[in-house]
């Protein structure tokens, strides 16, 4: 902690965010460490007939981590610029845009306050032959009605996931790579959304993953749950959207439904186009109307999963519903 | 900042005039890069004299840099203005052989004038073929390009046009066509309904296209546009302008254009901006073998050749087998057979035509002239009839003889000379015959049975020119009589009574191997044959007929015993006493818990017995003595002194010194402590494994022997150290209840895993303080507590397996906290698993608490692999197609290790591979030279490839030829010519012979196959690294798949030459190896198994990538080092 409080915020999102903070002295064996990074935090909020509540200032909410009051860092609402909070309670717009190296899978120029990087992680799998061009059509219109501020990357995947467009603003080229998918093979959906997870995780700024699947996974080796668990850590909303009926796949349906709302995300169950268009408008609706705090937690003992609350502090905030992540488990590192 | 310093090391020890021993050292020693550096400073001091050029050219070419020419185009300059013409002749000569790999053929012609001003002769670059005929009736038009094609067909957009149809038929042959539900006949598969819908898509488009072959669409409202939208499925969503939206009007026409890449989005950004939309639409020509006449009947020969090539899976089947016969052959054939006899026997063509080869009208044979009366009598016509005698084969009994000539073709050595005795080829091939010949080995698909290829390929034949029978003959007259689990087959039995000689062994073996059921003496016959190979003295009768009748359930354990050839008969008996005693526990989570602490132990003795690190002497002692510990387990008390004496065992057994931490020590084994030199690439491995272990919250070893050691000091009235209890708590409250929230309905689609998911249940549930309070000071309750820490202590030991043969990336270990505590060793109820090799299971849905591994640890490796490969990232269109290839490139990259390797030995193989490309350059100028080559690129390469390579060499293409020969090849060409030539000249000869002088036993052919060999389980019961310089085999179905993935052993040798030409050292191999195999495989564009050009290419892509970097490095570095 010292170290943080030497480097400017800028250049700690950037320093820490994606950093192992591994010490290992010299000629002696690593030792595994409790790494608390910055902690980004997606929440929504609605009254009581589930409409969006914006215009709610940084002083209106209170966030805790088990019960510890967090500081904030940073506050942003839907794609405004975001806030830098300061030591006095005061805040000053932030300027975008960092520099830094490139990552497999990550646009260096992502913009880290500014926008939402939406990974769409595309299912091109046997079971989606049938219905795959319009669900094509469905997330070429979702990208087009994207925010400018936006960044969206594509991602396909069958057996194996195909980084189709990396994290771009272009539309027109996540467009054209979301065209160039080809169908065929084996469903690992939740491999897939893993190896997303793992590329989503090293941008720095707030993203979410919107999943467009058929369901039925035949091909994963690793369990939703322990995907849910990495995206619950990483704070990266999950979206699901399924082609398939609730009823038709009962597993799959309370699947989904976990995973993303563990994750600050939905599941939609969209079987014909109209309702795979009404579903991506709700996640735009969604990511537009959010708000996104980054915070470093206070001193905490546990380092196991920290459960999150957040509340707001008047009196008619009591009334609305908020929807966030339940917690998560800081990183071991070296 | 290790550059710098050689260069003023060297400058200072090393006068133009001679190559210094401090330069010697320094290249020996590893620092090749140093050398370079230094050679090049001299050079630019001193840039006109020939012996400071010669000195640096020859460093240069010996490590393959890509700088050599232009340091031998200074050379020759320089020896030439000095007038020694004897030099300026080798120097020239070598230039215009570098010229020739580099594909310069201008350059490789002003060298060769040079040389021949030098007086030089008998070289000569041969005219360039003049290049081949777009048109004519060979060739034939596919509507659209070929990358649109290719997708729809499933081809890689790699092959060039040529060798379009023979993957087009090959698709047709494998995935084009399935059994009819409602009828005997064929009925297409989606796949090929898909190419035809895509071929009359494509024709509609063709005629949009018009003459010019673009289709151009000027503007929105144009009529163009509205007849591409309807071609294509799509229409136009808003008017025309900034808001128009391409959306599917058209479901099965959309699928088509999106799915064979046609550039929609470019079209829709055209539409909405006005700008005109021009697409490049010519058709693909491809050529057809023999021209399109030869294939079609007389009233095919208006339509489409393209269509009726689709449509008749025989006439594919006949294509794909005459595209693998050399041309040669082929042209024989094709004369003597007309096209109809052949087509009838295409599938033998097929399955067995590809090691066909007919030269100078005869027949080449497995056994040559004395055997070639007897093929003469087995197939009805003589070899010296070419023609004749392949159709007779063909023909006869469906395919039988066919695959004994291809087997036999395939093999070397006393093996082949043995069975190609005319007496047993007869007799064999009675036996694979047998008395009813239908259906023949190549009426299915694929290659069902590998059994027979197995037992020629790998069958050893003694000094005396007997065949080797492990244990003797009466060990399998005995199994064949008193079989262990039922008859093998009535009629042997009866016969097994009488047996007299190996022959009848081998009759028998013959005689099973065209059955399609399982062959398990056969198994057990290769897998005891496999033991007694690397053993001193064979094992015992009793040892084989102990291993022999425990096959079934101990099989896959054999492979462990490879790895410390030193094992006595005793301590293998042993062994199997010990696991039978194991699978008698009847405490289900006991005898889990036991199995899987012993295998740890075993897993890594076979480790540290592969490494090096465990003395061969000691081998069988320490294997003995951590068996002993399991002799008889009671209890998890037992249990857990039991795997804390094996851990003891295996570290002094190690070399270990007393009071070092047993969990550190440990990963310092596994992570290459043989090696202290790099400790830099030490620290990575550490890491990694330490990353694993923490991933899978394992309670270090240190922890657990603590708390015995302090349980057993409690009961002398020590007090309790909270500290420690507290800290083996808290790792326990780290382990999750595996997938807690599941819900009923999901629990109750598990179909397995009730006792791993106990064993979790009961760790997290052990609470050593309240034990401790119950004990209330009684030393004997106190002493069964470390009882509780059984289960723990098992967990750790299997991580350290799991962290050892962790594959790149590793998504899984570091993703799923329980997979090791999940492995199953039990498996599925009513099964036993326990001794079985590793198996993956619950992937996919509905068990979708994730995958995890059941069986024995034997075949970790493999499995971890398996698991892993899907997380690999392809960077092609297409997913990868190599399901089975992948695991085996992934367990090569993992297995061996290279703690122990010599920069010696990795200069030996850079300079054998050097050298083998060497000899293409000399045979495309040279033609005895190249007779030579190609004689000895025969034992290895099919004739169709040979003759290919013959041609690339005939017109001067030695960059060509390279492209075309596996790394494995080349090096075995070079080995084998450098054995057979004596002389020492030129730089990479001399120098070959120099590491020979220096280093015999760095780089004996032992050594060396153990260095640089690959682990092959299934091929050779063994995880040993070893070079066995076979040909590869083809395309087989079910477990046969990892046979043939492991007679690939070229990654290796290419990884290690590379690694040779950008100066890493040996340590590195073990970190860059996995890395350079990920990438290879994400890289891999294959249309087929059996596409090994398509590997190579994706091993050059990345050769070149880290080639370049590497320079671009090393350029700065120079620069520096200069300045």
């Amino acid at each position: 902690m010292k170290l943080i409080s030497k480097l400017g915020v800028a250049g700690l999102v950037l320093g820490l965010a994606g950093s192992a903070a591994w010490l290992i002295a010299q000629e002696e064996r690593p030792i595994f460490r409790v790494k608390v990074d910055m902690v980004v935090l997606s929440f929504t909020v609605t009254d009581s007939k589930g409409r969006y509540i914006n215009g709610l200032k940084p002083s209106e909410f209170r966030i805790l981590e088990d019960g510890i009051p967090q500081k904030l860092n940073t506050f942003a609402e839907g794609n405004k610029p975001a806030l830098q909070m300061m030591d006095d309670g005061t805040a000053k717009t932030l300027a975008g845009g960092t520099e830094g190296p490139s990552k497999p899978g990550i646009d260096p120029r992502s913009d880290a306050f500014v926008g939402t990087n939406v990974f769409v992680l595309f299912d091109t799998s046997n079971f989606m032959y049938r219905g795959f061009v319009y669900a094509e059509d469905a997330i070429a219109d979702f990208i087009r009605g994207l925010d400018r501020a936006d960044s969206v990357a594509i991602y396909t995947f069958s057996r194996n996931v195909k980084r189709n467009t990396e994290l771009t603003k272009e539309r027109n080229d996540a467009i054209a790579g979301l065209r160039s998918s080809v169908v065929g093979d084996d469903t690992a959906l939740y491999n897939a959304l893993l190896l997303t997870l793992r590329d989503a995780a090293k941008v720095p700024g707030r993203k979410v993953i919107i999943v467009f699947s058929n369901g039925p996974d035949n091909a994963s080796m690793v369990a939703p749950d322990d995907v849910r668990a990495v995206a619950e850590d990483e704070g990266i909303p999950l979206y699901v959207i399924s082609t398939n009926e609730v009823n038709k796949d009962p597993i799959s349906s309370s699947v989904f439904r976990r995973i993303t709302s563990r994750t600050g995300g939905k599941a939609y169950f969209a079987k014909s186009w109209q309702k795979q268009v009404e579903a991506f408008e709700s996640i735009r609706e969604d990511l537009g109307n959010s708000y996104t705090v980054t915070y470093y937690p206070q001193p905490n003992p546990n380092e196991g999963f920290r459960k999150i609350a957040v509340e707001i502090t008047s009196d008619v905030g009591k009334k609305y519903r908020l929807r966030y992540r339940p917690g998560y488990r800081p990183r071991s590192g070296f | 900042m290790k550059v710098l310093l050689s260069v003023v090391l060297v400058c200072a020890a090393f006068a133009p005039g001679s190559l210094g021993q401090d330069v010697r050292q320094m290249e020996r020693s590893g620092d090749a890069a140093g050398v370079r550096a230094a050679l090049a400073s001299v050079v630019q001091n001193s840039p006109n004299d020939v012996q400071a050029l010669a000195n640096y050219a020859e460093f240069l070419d010996r490590h393959s840099d890509p700088g050599a020419r232009a340091a031998y185009g200074k050379l020759l300059a320089a020896l030439k203005n000095a007038g020694n013409a004897a030099r300026t002749q080798a120097v020239a000569r070598r230039l215009a052989e570098l010229d020739l790999l580099a594909g310069d053929r201008a350059s490789a012609a002003r060298s060769l004038d040079a040389f021949r001003a030098a007086n030089g002769k008998g070289l000569d670059l041969p005219a360039a073929p003049a290049s081949s005929a777009v048109d004519g009736p060979g060739m034939i038009e596919i509507p659209g390009p070929l990358r649109s094609f290719a997708r729809m067909a499933a081809v890689s957009s790699d092959l060039g046009p040529d060798d379009l149809l023979a993957a087009l038929a090959r698709n047709v042959v494998t995935n084009g066509y399935q059994a009819s539900h409602s009828n005997d006949a064929l009925e297409q598969t989606e796949y090929l309904k898909l190419v035809h819908r895509y071929l009359s898509q494509a024709r509609e488009l063709d005629k949009l296209a018009g003459e010019k072959k673009v289709i151009e669409i000027s503007n929105c409202e144009s009529k163009e546009a509205g007849d591409l939208l309807r071609i294509i499925g799509y229409r136009m969503r808003g008017g025309c302008g900034s808001e128009v939206v391409l959306e599917t009007v058209n479901a099965s026409r959309a699928f088509l254009t999106t799915d064979s890449g046609f550039p929609l989005a470019n079209l829709e950004q055209a539409l909405r901006t006005n700008r005109p939309f021009t697409y490049d639409y010519h058709p693909t020509r491809a050529p057809v073998m023999y021209g399109a006449d030869y294939w079609l009947t007389g009233k095919e020969k208006g339509a489409e050749f393209i269509d009726n090539f689709l449509s008749d899976p025989s006439l594919c089947r006949l294509y794909l087998g005459l595209s693998k016969l050399d041309r040669d052959t082929a042209a024989e054939l094709r004369k003597a057979m007309p096209a109809p006899r052949i087509k009838a026997f295409a599938h033998v063509l097929d399955f067995f035509g590809g090691m066909f080869e007919i030269r100078d009208g005869k027949a080449i044979v497995p056994g040559g002239e004395k055997t070639a009366a007897a093929w003469a009598e087995l197939a009805g016509a003589p070899p010296s009839q070419g023609a004749a005698f392949f159709e007779k084969l063909l023909a006869r009994d469906d395919g039988w003889l066919a695959s004994l000539f291809d087997a036999m073709s395939r093999m070397s050595g006393p093996a082949k000379d043995y069975l190609t005795d005319p007496a047993r080829l007869k007799r064999f091939y009675t036996a694979i015959r047998g008395r009813v010949t239908s259906p023949g080995p190549a009426r299915p698909v694929f290659r069902s049975n590998a059994d027979m290829m197995l037992l020629t390929t790998r069958l050893r034949v003694d000094a005396n020119g007997r065949a080797h029978i492990p244990g003797g003959l009466e060990v399998w007259k005995n199994l064949f009589v008193n079989h262990p689990h039922g008859k093998y087959d009535g009629k042997l039995t009866k016969s097994a009574v009488g047996w007299k000689e190996p022959e009848d062994v081998l009759e028998a073996l013959f005689g099973l191997s065209r059955k399609a059921v399982e062959n398990e003496p056969l198994k057990i016959f290769m897998a005891v044959s496999d033991l007694d190979r690397n053993r001193a003295k064979p094992l015992e009768p009793d040892t084989v007929d102990k291993l022999a009748r425990n096959f079934k359930i101990m099989g896959s354990q054999y492979a462990i015993f490879n790895d410390a050839p030193a094992v006595s008969d005793k301590t293998v008996v042993q062994f199997l006493d010990t696991a039978l005693a194991i699978s008698k526990i009847k405490d289900q989570l006991l005898r889990a818990d036991t199995a899987g602490t012993m295998q740890a132990l075993v897993g890594l003795w076979q480790i540290f017995s592969r490494q090096g690190l465990l003395p061969a002497a000691s081998a069988d002692a320490s294997l003995s003595s951590i068996l002993g510990s399991f002799a008889q387990i009671r209890a998890d008390r037992d249990l857990f002194d039991g795997g804390r004496n094996g851990v003891t065992i295996l570290l002094k057994a190690t070399g270990t010194k007393d009071g070092v931490s047993p969990h550190d020590r440990l990963v310092d084994l596994l992570s290459g402590t043989g090696n202290p030199t790099d400790i830099e690439t030490h620290g990575t491995m550490v890491k990694d494994a330490i990353r694993v272990l923490e991933a899978q919250h394992i309670v270090s070893l240190k922890t657990l022997f603590d708390l015995a050691d302090h349980l057993e000091s409690l009961g002398k009235g020590e007090k309790l150290n909270t500290a420690l209890v507290n800290r083996f708590a808290s790792r326990i409250s780290e382990i999750q209840l595996p997938r807690a929230a599941l819900t009923t309905v999901e629990k109750n689609a598990y179909a397995f895993g009730y006792w791993t998911e106990r064993h979790v249940e009961n760790q997290r549930k052990v609470n050593l303080r309240a034990t401790i309070d119950r004990a209330a000071g009684n030393a004997e309750k106190l002493k069964d507590a470390r009882g509780l820490m059984a289960p723990f202590l098992r967990d750790t030991l299997v991580a350290f397996n799991y962290a050892h043969y962790a594959p790149p990336g590793a998504q899984i270990l570091y993703t799923n906290p329980l997979f090791v505590r999940g492995h199953d060793f039990l498996g599925v109820q009513g099964s036993n698993h326990t001794w079985r090799a590793t198996e993956m299971f619950g992937t996919g849905w509905p068990s979708n608490g994730g995958g995890r591994l059941v069986g024995s640890l034997s075949g970790l490796a493999y499995a971890l692999a398996e698991a892993e490969q899907n997380f690999l990232i392809p960077s092609q269109t297409q997913a990868l197609i190599w399901a089975d290839l992948v695991p085996q490139m992934i367990l090569s990259a993992k297995i061996p290790r290279w703690w122990n390797t010599t920069p010696a030995q990795m200069h030996w193989i850079g300079l054998h591979m050097r050298y083998g490309q060497t000899l293409l350059a000399e045979a495309a100028l040279d033609s005895t030279q190249r007779a030579a080559l190609l004689d000895a690129l025969s034992a290895y390469a099919a004739p169709a490839r040979t003759r290919a390579i013959a041609g690339l060499l005939a017109a001067g293409d030695a960059k060509g030829a390279a492209e075309n020969i596996m790394p494995a090849e080349l090096y075995a060409v070079a080995a084998d010519t450098v054995a057979r030539r004596k002389d020492t000249a030129g730089p990479l000869l001399s120098e070959i012979a120099r590491l020979r002088a220096e280093v015999p036993n760095q780089v004996s052919n032992e050594t060396i196959s153990r260095a640089f060999g690959t682990p092959k389980p299934t091929l050779a019961n063994s995880y040993r690294p070893e070079l066995l310089k076979l040909r590869t085999f083809p395309t087989l179905m079910g477990y046969s798949s990892r046979i043939m993935a492991e007679s690939w052993e070229s990654n290796t040798l290419y990884w290690v030459s590379l690694a040779d030409e950008v100066h890493a050292s040996p340590g590195q191999l073990n970190v860059l190896i996995p890395e350079w195999t990920r990438r290879v495989v994400e890289r891999i564009f294959a249309s087929h198994l059996e596409d090994w050009p398509a590997l190579l290419r994706s091993l050059n892509i990345v050769g070149e990538d880290v080639r370049a970097k590497s320079r671009s490095g090393a350029a700065a570095e120079q620069k520096a080092s200069l300045q």
